[in-house]
């Protein structure tokens, strides 16, 4: 890749295109009213107004002035843009007087076209922004010449070394095949009932990330949020294991949790899945290791309030720096955006140990996207970039025949540890075990284990006890008194 | 005797008339253009060496087609420009004397094209 690249403005898009555009060609933008186009178009030109590069907005539709606003709400610098504007003025309506002698196409191609060279000629700019192309087609009489006309366009901008943007109002009645055909580059911003998306299709002399990302419109312009491809990343690890600090708990992994390894966390509510998380993370705190807790349940204050009533001192990592709890709304993030927060936690503040509280939670944010191959696609990434994740997966039964994960995510896991309610003598009691280790072998007893003030408490195996799993268990006949 | 032949455009709609004078000019003609049927009675008497009269017959009554028979009779050329493809229209116009009649809206290339070959240039 040592072409030279033109930056789109919008980081997540140019790493999409694999830097930016290739310079000297013209792209394609095409997509419905309200997807984005004429943001996208504002972004570009600003990059060229930064750089010096004469930037140039050819509107056929909005009045330019509104763009100017429009552009200059988002915070982008479009007073130093050239605006040329080929809207029709308000005087077009009230001082027109229909003719019908001529076609409209032969009439207003003339002037329409010379103004255009003329203020090429004048600017000459190096980044071009065209609104909408599709009015060429109303300045044609057929399709041919729609296409000659569009070609030699493009040629006389490309042959001054320009780079050009320009959309299209494609709809059922009016396609723009012929418009794809012609541009060296194809983007389409959908916009949908599930969100907003960004998708290449073509891009002429270069490789692109495939695939649908997802798109924001904010007061600070447009955000792209490249899918995830976890196969891109790669980081440099030692095969340590992550202690929890809780000496029995460490017995039952056989020295902790690795780094660069998924682990479920598995069992009905409020049997301290959270707190079993929160704990390594304690533990690598003490080394000055950085983690992130993404709640998708519980507000920050309540998880920090329960954290320090089992002598977790989350008040202190967070003050440090050491941890960060991140409430994520639901239905307000699309999985690349989230994916894409949790890169800058990993790739900018360093987080070694990632916690997703819980599977629940994270689906609703899906918002019917496919929970397992994005949830995959983000444990894979983390993986290779050798961070302990913890996944907290909530069992809605709380006795009963017993499962390992819901929802068909067990597969992700290289560690699963499971927590359960037991009843025992008329007593609510919890137990903790594991049930798979990729890298190391582990405890196969279950161990009792009690949240107190002091910390977690994790009791000797529980080997005098049969049909544990069931959730009743019995003690076994040669059971002669707890210890 | 003018240097460039002259045309006599009929149009009640003015933009029309704008239009297909000013592309006229721009093609090496001179026009007049009138936009109404006294107005065209008017400059046919004062102006004997028109050309060709290009009549568009929309907003015209149907007395429109006892000028044509007088233009006839002047000997002048005339093209008869219809908003619709109509074989009334059509058969009426060439009964009245039209060279040609033309249908709305006019492509530029084929109408200088056919004036030229009118005009014997």
């Amino acid at each position: 890749m040592n072409q030279k690249r033109l930056s789109t403005g919008i980081r997540g898009f140019n790493e999409v295109l694999h830097g930016g555009f290739i310079p000297g060609r013209a792209y394609l933008v095409r997509g419905g009213p309200g997807s984005g186009k004429t943001t996208l178009g504002l972004h570009f030109l600003s990059v060229g107004v930064a750089n010096d590069e004469p930037s140039m907005y050819i509107t056929f539709g909005e009045p330019a002035e509104q763009i100017k606003n429009n552009g200059a709400a988002i915070g982008l610098n479009t007073e130093a843009m050239h605006f040329l504007d080929l809207s029709p003025s308000a005087e077009f309506f009230s001082q027109m007087e229909t003719y019908d002698i001529f076609s409209p196409a032969e009439v207003e191609r003339e002037p329409t076209t010379q103004k255009l060279i003329e203020s090429l000629d004048a600017i000459k700019p190096q980044r071009v922004f065209l609104d909408a192309i599709t009015q060429f087609r109303y300045m044609s009489t057929d399709a041919f010449q729609f296409r000659k006309q569009v070609l030699s366009f493009m040629r006389f901008l490309l042959e001054a070394g320009t780079t050009v943007i320009f959309t299209s109002e494609a709809s059922q009645s009016a396609p723009d095949e012929d418009l794809q055909v012609m541009s060296d580059g194809v983007i389409h911003l959908h916009n949908s009932s599930i969100g907003r998306t960004l998708e290449v299709t073509k891009f002429r002399g270069s490789d692109f990330r495939s695939g649908f990302h997802a798109v924001r419109l904010t007061d600070k312009g447009m955000q792209i949020f490249p899918r995830l491809q976890p196969e891109n990343y790669k980081r440099e690890y030692s095969n340590q294991t992550v202690a929890s600090g809780v000496p029995e708990l460490d017995q039952l992994l056989h020295g902790g949790l690795e780094r660069g390894t998924v682990t479920i966390l598995s069992g009905p509510t409020g049997v301290g899945k959270t707190t079993i998380g929160l704990q390594f993370m304690k533990e690598a705190a003490g080394r000055g290791e950085r983690s992130v807790v993404y709640s998708f349940e519980e507000t920050e204050e309540t998880l920090v309030a329960r954290s320090e009533s089992v002598n977790i001192p989350v008040h202190a990592m967070i003050k440090f720096g050491t941890l960060s709890i991140v409430p994520v709304e639901p239905f307000h993030l699309s999985a690349d955006e989230f994916a894409s927060l949790v890169r800058e936690e990993v790739e900018e503040r360093l987080a070694r140990i990632v916690m997703i509280d819980s599977v629940a939670g994270y689906r609703m944010v899906m918002r019917g996207d496919n929970l397992v191959t994005n949830l995959h696609a983000l444990c894979k990434y983390l993986q290779n970039m050798g961070v302990t994740v913890i996944i907290v997966n909530e069992m809605e039964y709380i006795t009963g025949e017993f499962r390992a994960t819901e929802v068909g995510i067990s597969y992700i896991a290289d560690n699963i540890i499971f927590l359960r309610y037991l009843e025992i003598q008329g007593e609510m009691r919890k137990a903790i075990g594991v049930l798979k280790k990729r890298l190391s072998d582990f405890e196969k007893t279950l161990r009792e284990i009690e949240l107190t003030r002091y910390g977690i408490k994790v009791g000797r195996p529980l080997s005098k006890l049969r049909k544990i799993l069931s959730g009743t268990p019995e003690w076994t006949d040669d059971y002669d008194g707890e210890k | 005797m003018r240097a460039k032949p002259l045309i006599l455009t009929v149009d009640s709609n003015r933009r029309n008339l704008e239009l297909l004078n000013q592309f006229l000019n721009k093609e090496g003609y001179e026009t007049i253009g009138v936009s109404s049927l006294e107005e065209l009675a008017r400059q046919l008497s004062e102006l004997p060496e028109i050309k060709l009269v290009m009549l568009d017959i929309a907003g015209f009554d149907r007395t429109i087609w006892e000028r044509c028979e007088q233009l006839q009779n002047q000997q002048i050329a005339f093209l008869v420009i219809s908003p619709k493809q109509s074989a009334t229209i059509q058969v009426q116009s060439l009964a009245s004397g039209a060279r040609s009649m033309l249908v709305k809206p006019l492509g530029m290339r084929q109408l200088l094209a056919l004036i030229k070959s009118l005009l014997g240039d």
